[in-house]
């Protein structure tokens, strides 16, 4: 493993306290190994030295040792060999007397064995017997001179020492031998500084050095020395072989390294605790700030711990700064969220928490009637410190339930009540009671103020906050003009789900889902149909039938009736065509937004379709319309009327009506609303406008058609009125393009029974 | 016995013969010269009878603590006398078979005799001084002699016929120190060279 390796090792541990002492354990550790490996080479190899050394001191012993014992025997074997007498007893073979000399002397001098050797081989010895091989050899080396040295007696390694006896001439030798045994090793060994092992081998593995050499022996290893001796045998080569186990060598030094070891291992032990203890204070306090950063993280607003003054301190210590700032912003945050600046009240947020919190809360809104004019009369800041003191007065009759300033002008309140009737009361209770003057920089101002009541909504509900819902009860109870009413979800309708219904139109354009029902209008003086209006239907394929006032007015806000009367103008005159071809020569009615009347490219459109097509239309649309941009609605219904379309001005009376507007747009036609047509029959105020609104129309110089014809009675009156058209379920309702072509082909007489 | 050899020795003596002189040079395995060896011929026809005489004296004196002569030829039944010629005393003896005596302590200037009645060779040592050494040749036919610095030996009146030729050295190997070879002497006078090995050591006993 690499170093690096060994760092991201330790940087894996999670703990900072194992890491720290893991470290240091290692370190010093490795200091300890490092010094203990020091100290046990250096040891060992002044062990070596000192064994070296002694060894071949002990060695040199061994040699001087042999030449002074060869030395003695030698000298007590040349005593004899000088003997006169034993010299007359071995020249006249005098082997009893030659026997006892040699005994003698053996005796005397201490050696294992005696011999006299002739210069003829012939043997007289004592004390040992060696075989015919063995003389030979041994009377071959003293031959040849040597007089010294080492003889192998039945496998005995002996050391020889040889005296010439010259009688006067040579006549033999005296030849002391002495065994070369474990007992004379044992007090070599006694001479030694160092308890070596000393033995005489023949033919040693090793070749014989005066170097002391380490080799592998059964006790391990072992230091050896040995040195060649003098052998009898050429062949042979005797040597003393001084052995050293170094475990021997090791073994004074063995209790130093057990104290080395001890204190390692105690070192090591109080570096442990040291470091445990040392890094724990080093630790903890890192610890603490660890742990109040996770709690900080879950939201809780901790102190930790200033223990020391060094850095970890001071981070603390900025640490803990930093959750007080963190503190006081979260809570001017918090206020400032559920807080009006303006009023310093509580906000439409707080106020939604408040209704949350109950199940059976209610949200009552409380808006101030006429609030720009008031607003207007005593200004701005007056109008917030109004609504501050409305506040507290509600809260206040609410036995202090929760209050919020919602809007503008609007002040809500949440209150408990177990169901909407008795939160109702509640409500138009407050509102009665809460409407005397507020006193404003001293003067008191009156107001007024309607109640909307929301609880909370059922699952589903497009809108979630009760406070919307409350909103929208304030709206509809001001529509109802009552003091108080609670949101009603049906009046209220689902204007998201119309609004996609919007995006669908156009589709529903291209799939054919849209067609134009052609309703009927009844000519007086040719006492037939003479022309239709075309309506648009949308059979939606999943909500069904959709009213045209729903699509056609939502057309309208979202800017899309444009394309919607585009296609309707192509459609009429497509179907035109198709009754011409069936035999009905009629005039289609389109109707045309007021929006329209504004848009000259529309115009061109339309005047360019008419002119391309030549067909018959009838524009149908609304006095109001025209009223909203005079100059270009009078312009541009100019243009229809100089492109041969005639204008219908629809639902007259109804809305505004201005005679100047009247007098001038060019229409060739007024359609009379059928709010009057349907009181016809029994009002005689509505037929007097009626009788009067066609001399009128008469007297522009404009046909009348009365809308909403539905009995005979008011066919017959209208008729008598000199009516020119008429138009009602009476004569026909809109119907498909099919039904009014086979109404169309009907006999006539069953038609003119009807209307008559 | 001894008569009777004696009778032996005069009969063979009185035969009439022709006598020629014998030159033996005695040379090493290097060809080098070798003194002090003891050169002795017996005709086939034997040894003439009565006590044998040679020129020289029949003495090994101690001298400088040494034997002198190194080597010397004595008649058989003849007496060699030991003069001490040294201020010290010395111990004369001989273990050699045959002529095995011994001479105790004597001084300066006394003398003493032994009769070697057997031929042969008889080693002398010193029972005081070991380094001393020396060799006395006992032989039983008057031609005997000692070769000299240039190894010659000269062997005089030697009768003509068959004869063996020997030659001692206390160094020369062979068994007991000795070259034996037959010759044929005639009345001219012959040289003959003898080469041997003069390494080996003495044999005596």
């Amino acid at each position: 493993m690499t170093l690096s390796g060994l760092f991201h090792r330790f940087s894996t541990f999670r703990n900072l306290r194992t890491r720290l002492t893991l470290l240091y354990m290692g370190l010093f550790g490795l200091a300890l190994t490092l010094s203990g490996i020091a100290v046990v080479t250096a040891v060992t190899s002044s062990a070596r030295h000192m064994v070296r050394d002694e060894m071949a001191a002990a060695g040199a012993v061994y040699g001087q040792l042999w030449e002074a014992r060869s030395s003695q025997l030698r000298q007590g074997a040349s005593v004899l060999a000088r003997d006169y007498g034993f010299r007359e007893a071995v020249a006249t073979d005098d082997a009893p007397t030659v026997r006892s000399a040699l005994d003698n002397l053996r005796t005397r001098q201490g050696v294992d064995g005696a011999l006299i050797l002739g210069i003829d081989g012939h043997a007289t010895q004592v004390g040992v017997q060696p075989d015919a091989a063995a003389l030979d050899l041994l009377l071959r080396g003293l031959d040849s001179g040597l007089e010294t040295g080492v003889l192998t007696i039945d496998g005995q390694p002996f050391q020889v020492v040889a005296a010439p006896v010259n009688a006067p001439v040579l006549m033999g030798w005296v030849v002391f031998a002495e065994r070369l045994d474990a007992g004379q090793m044992r007090n070599l060994e006694r001479l030694s500084a160092i308890p070596l092992s000393a033995a005489v081998v023949l033919n040693p593995s090793q070749a014989s050095t005066d170097r002391p050499v380490t080799i592998d022996t059964p006790e391990g290893p072992s230091m050896q020395l040995a040195r060649a001796l003098p052998d009898f045998d050429p062949t042979a080569k005797a040597a003393l072989l001084l052995t050293y186990p170094l475990h021997r060598a090791m073994k004074p030094y063995e209790s130093l390294f057990l104290w080395l070891a001890a204190i390692g291992a105690a070192g090591l032990a109080l570096l442990l605790g040291g470091t445990w203890v040392l890094s724990r204070g080093l630790t903890r306090p890192i610890t603490a700030l660890d742990e109040a950063v996770h709690r900080l993280q879950h939201g809780e607003y901790v102190q930790a711990p200033v223990t020391s003054a060094d850095e970890i301190g001071r981070l603390a210590a900025s640490f803990n700064a930093m959750v007080g700032d963190l503190k006081d912003r979260e809570a001017k945050l918090t206020h400032m969220a559920l807080h009006d600046q303006e009023t310093g009240l509580p906000n439409r947020l707080s106020l939604e928490r408040q209704a949350g919190a109950h199940t059976d809360a209610w949200v009552v809104l409380f808006g101030v009637d006429r609030f720009e004019v008031v607003r207007n009369a005593i200004g701005y800041d007056s109008m917030g410190r109004l609504l501050a003191v409305l506040g507290a007065r509600l809260s206040a009759l609410a036995d202090g339930a929760p209050m919020a300033r919602v809007g503008a002008g609007s002040v809500g309140l949440v209150i408990i009540a177990r169901n909407k009737a008795e939160a109702l009361e509640a409500a138009e209770h407050l509102a009665g009671t809460a409407q005397a003057p507020i006193n404003v920089n001293g003067a008191p101002v009156d107001i007024t103020l309607t109640a909307g009541v929301a609880g909370h909504g059922a699952a589903g509900s497009a809108l979630t906050s009760p406070v919307d819902r409350a909103a929208i009860a304030l709206d509809q109870a001001r529509a109802a003009r009552r003091a108080a009413a609670a949101f009603d979800e049906i009046a209220y309708g689902d204007p998201g789900g119309n609004l996609s219904l919007i995006s669908e139109l156009m589709t529903a354009l291209s799939e054919g889902e849209v067609s134009l029902a052609y309703q009927p209008k009844y000519d007086f003086r040719a006492e037939g149909i003479t022309g239709v209006e075309a309506l648009m239907r949308w059979t939606h394929p999943r909500r069904g039938v959709v009213s045209p006032d729903l699509f056609i007015g939502m057309a309208e806000e979202t800017g899309h009736i444009r394309p919607l009367t585009e296609w309707a103008i192509r459609r009429a005159i497509e179907d035109q065509k198709t009754m011409a071809a069936a035999g009905h020569v009629l005039t289609v009615a389109v109707n045309i937004s007021g929006r329209l009347l504004s848009d000259e490219s529309f115009a061109d459109f339309a005047v360019n379709e008419v002119a391309t097509s030549g067909a018959d239309l009838c524009f149908e649309i609304t006095e109001t319309a025209v009223m909203d941009n005079p100059e270009t609605a009078l312009r541009i219904v100019d243009r229809f009327a100089d492109a041969g379309i005639s204008v219908s001005l629809d639902d007259y009376g109804s809305g505004l009506s201005s005679l100047t507007y009247l007098k001038r747009i060019r229409a060739d036609e007024l359609k009379i609303d059928k709010s009057f047509i349907l009181g016809l029959d029994d009002s005689a105020r509505d037929g007097l406008l009626v009788k009067s609104t066609i001399d009128l129309a008469h007297g522009l110089g404009l046909k009348v058609t009365a809308e909403g014809v539905e009995t005979p009675t008011a066919l017959a009156l209208l008729r008598g009125m000199g009516c020119d058209l008429a138009q009602g379920y009476l004569i026909g309702r809109p119907v498909p393009m099919a039904a009014l072509l086979e109404r169309l082909a009907a006999p006539a007489d069953a038609a003119k029974a009807v209307i008559r | 016995m001894r008569l009777l050899l004696t009778l032996l020795a005069a009969l063979s003596f009185a035969a009439p013969a022709v006598a020629g002189d014998l030159t033996v040079s005695v040379r090493d395995a290097a060809g080098r010269p070798v003194r002090d060896a003891v050169v002795t011929v017996h005709p086939a026809a034997g040894v003439p009878r009565g006590p044998i005489r040679f020129p020289w004296a029949s003495r090994m004196a101690q001298q400088d603590v040494r034997f002198l002569p190194y080597v010397l030829i004595a008649p058989v039944g003849g007496a060699v006398a030991f003069p001490n010629l040294d201020r010290v005393r010395h111990h004369v003896y001989s273990f050699s078979r045959g002529a095995r005596f011994e001479l105790e302590l004597y001084g300066r200037d006394e003398t003493r005799s032994h009769t070697f009645t057997t031929p042969g060779v008889a080693a002398l040592g010193c029972n005081i001084h070991d380094e001393m050494l020396a060799y006395i040749k006992v032989v039983d036919t008057p031609w005997a002699m000692k070769t000299d610095t240039a190894g010659d030996a000269i062997l005089r009146g030697v009768p003509a016929g068959g004869a063996t030729l020997r030659v001692w050295h206390p160094r020369l190997a062979g068994r007991g120190n000795e070259l034996a070879r037959p010759l044929t002497v005639s009345a001219a006078p012959a040289r003959h060279t003898i080469f041997g090995d003069f390494t080996a050591r003495a044999v005596v006993r």
